[in-house]
């Protein structure tokens, strides 16, 4: 029901959005946002000009492995063993995720943006068996397999303080929304050879979805010194309440930080670091807590089966470089392309660590016909015009 | 009677100077509109301004008295500007010595060495003049880049451009040069002829 909701909002947003006539006029005035002004991987990032849309989409690849505890790695083959002795039947190996984002911003204003980005993810998770399993399945492991459509994030940038509307050295800005459970909870089992186990649900990190509305607050500073552009983004999303299935995520904050040079008009390098703190999910789904999913057995009083069902291990500090450049091949069309590594992490309990990310965006700059660069700047009155 | 007369004589002097002092607008009303210039509902003196050129030389308005001037503010940053700077230096060469000045304001931040390597790389050859703190820029009340204003060779505004130009277009050249003797009657455009 919600998701139905949130689509048929969505849906009017994006309408209204559109509504007003486009137009592929450039009359060539350029503006502080030509060719973005900040990483577009950062939310708040990429505001369009007044009156002009921006339409991004972007493809990201990440692997995350090998297994780490706190700030120490330890082996998948260390944690295989019998259940009942601490250890567990199914280790992760791996963890491929592939995401394709596609995003849409509107500027109403020189100061009010709205954005509105959704994605669609597949993720692959190699997983690792003990003994008994080797031998029962006839396998030493499998590829754990989910995809769909994630949550979808509707945010409004508002620029509180600028000391230049053209080209500004110093703003400041408040970002808010929220994300709404356009993704799924409810992701099995489909490929497991352990018999039983097909059609029991999949670990928290194989949905798609919170299951949650929501909310994002944050703000963003940023900062030119010409050729230099420097920023950094504070965001918070809360997990303030249980989704259907009884349990929810844990509290997300996100701070980056970020240096940008212009080399050349259509060419910035930059990097960024970038720092996430998530805590633990707040319990077991109700097929874990009820149905004994994820638990030898299938009893909910009997060990985890493996560290993926056990609530208590997802979150923890994480610290990232990131580095990339951004092209302006031809007027209105925006190209990035960004490399994430971990410098830093520590985990809360066995999971598998970050090990690097890559995204490529694309970005199409789309004026209407009230844009600036379609008419023009107005005439001053206060000189005679 | 006599009153009669002297009312028609003063209705015939203001008619004569209102189209004297707008001639360049009426004479030139098609140039104006293909090439994008807004006239000025009422002519204003352009604010007068002093500056560094790029080699360190204090240039003001004031300099180019009885020059025509197209006054462009540009940035380094601003990829339309790189698009029209090359036509604009054509026009110099091709204006240059008659009456004519392009004055080119940099706005960008103290990034002087840039905005050299930049008029080197393109043989800019008119006065291009550094706005770091933005000042001559407000009071022009820029809000876009490029920008470029008309300037008579009396001092006054005579046209507003928002965005990038072929600036030696032949228009553009004959808006120029229809500036250049503002205070006389103004030849009549060939345009009015159509």
């Amino acid at each position: 029901m919600i998701r139905k909701t949130a689509g048929f909002g969505l849906s009017l947003i994006l309408a209204t959005l559109l509504f007003p006539v486009l137009t592929w006029a450039y009359v060539g005035l350029c503006c502080a946002h030509c060719g973005g002004n900040m990483p577009l991987n950062i939310p708040g990032g990429g505001i369009p000009e007044t009156h002009e849309f921006r339409f991004k989409v972007s493809q990201s690849y990440m692997e995350m492995g090998s297994m780490r505890d706190t700030t120490d790695d330890i082996s998948t083959s260390s944690l295989l063993g019998n259940p009942a002795t601490g250890k567990f039947a199914a280790v992760p190996d791996e963890m491929r995720m592939y995401m394709t984002m596609f995003g849409a911003a509107y500027s109403f204003t020189d100061d009010f943006a709205l954005m509105i980005m959704g994605n669609y993810v597949r993720n692959e998770m190699d997983m690792k068996f003990n003994t008994l399993l080797t031998n029962n399945s006839g396998r030493d492991g499998f590829t754990m397999f989910s995809d769909g459509f994630g949550d979808t994030k509707l945010l409004g940038k508002l620029r509180m303080y600028k000391d230049d509307n053209l080209a500004p050295k110093m703003q400041f800005s408040a970002i808010f929304g929220m994300s709404l459970p356009t993704g799924e909870t409810d992701k099995e089992f489909t490929e497991n050879p352990v018999a039983g186990q097909n059609g029991t649900i999949l670990p928290f990190r194989m949905q798609t979805s919170s299951g949650t509305v929501d909310p994002i607050m944050g703000f963003t500073f940023q900062m030119i010194r010409d050729p230099w552009w420097m920023g950094a983004n504070i965001m918070y999303e809360g997990h303030w309440y249980d989704n259907a299935r009884g349990y929810h995520q844990g509290q997300e904050l996100w701070i980056d930080g970020y240096i940008m040079r212009q080399v050349h008009q259509r060419l910035v390098l930059q990097a960024q670091l970038n720092y996430k703190h998530e805590g633990r999910y707040s319990d077991e789904p109700y097929e874990g807590r009820v149905k004994g999913h994820g638990h030898t057995m299938f009893n909910p009083n009997n060990p985890f089966t493996s560290p993926l069902f056990d609530p208590e291990n997802y979150g923890g500090e994480k610290l990232s470089l990131s580095f990339g450049f951004q092209v302006q091949p031809f007027n209105m069309h925006v190209i990035e392309v960004l490399a994430t590594l971990p410098i830093y992490q520590n985990l809360n309990g066995p999971q598998l660590r970050d090990s690097f990310r890559i995204m490529a965006s694309y970005y199409l700059e789309l004026p209407t016909k009230r844009s600036r660069r379609y008419v023009g700047t107005k005439a001053p009155k206060e000189l005679g015009f | 009677m006599k009153s009669s007369a002297l009312t028609l004589k003063i209705t015939l002097l203001a008619t004569a100077f209102l189209a004297l002092t707008t001639s360049l607008v009426w004479a030139h009303p098609q140039a104006f509109e293909q090439m994008g210039v807004v006239a000025p509902k009422t002519v204003k003196p352009a604010p007068d301004f002093a500056l560094t050129d790029i080699h360190g030389k204090p240039v003001s308005l004031g300099d180019f008295r009885g020059k025509t001037v197209l006054l462009n503010f540009w940035a380094t940053w601003c990829g339309a500007c790189k698009e029209e700077l090359p036509s604009m230096e054509r026009l110099y060469q091709s204006l240059k010595g008659k009456g004519f000045e392009i004055v080119a304001i940099s706005i960008d931040r103290g990034n002087q060495d840039r905005v050299k390597k930049y008029a080197r790389e393109y043989n800019l050859s008119f006065p291009i003049l550094l706005d770091p703190d933005q000042k001559i820029r407000k009071n022009y009340y820029i809000m876009g880049l490029p920008t470029s204003y008309l300037i008579d060779p009396q001092g006054q505004l005579r046209g507003f451009v928002s965005g990038a130009r072929t600036w030696d277009h032949p228009l553009s050249k004959e808006i120029m040069m229809s500036f250049k003797n503002s205070s006389a009657v103004v030849k009549k455009s060939r345009f009015d002829n159509d």
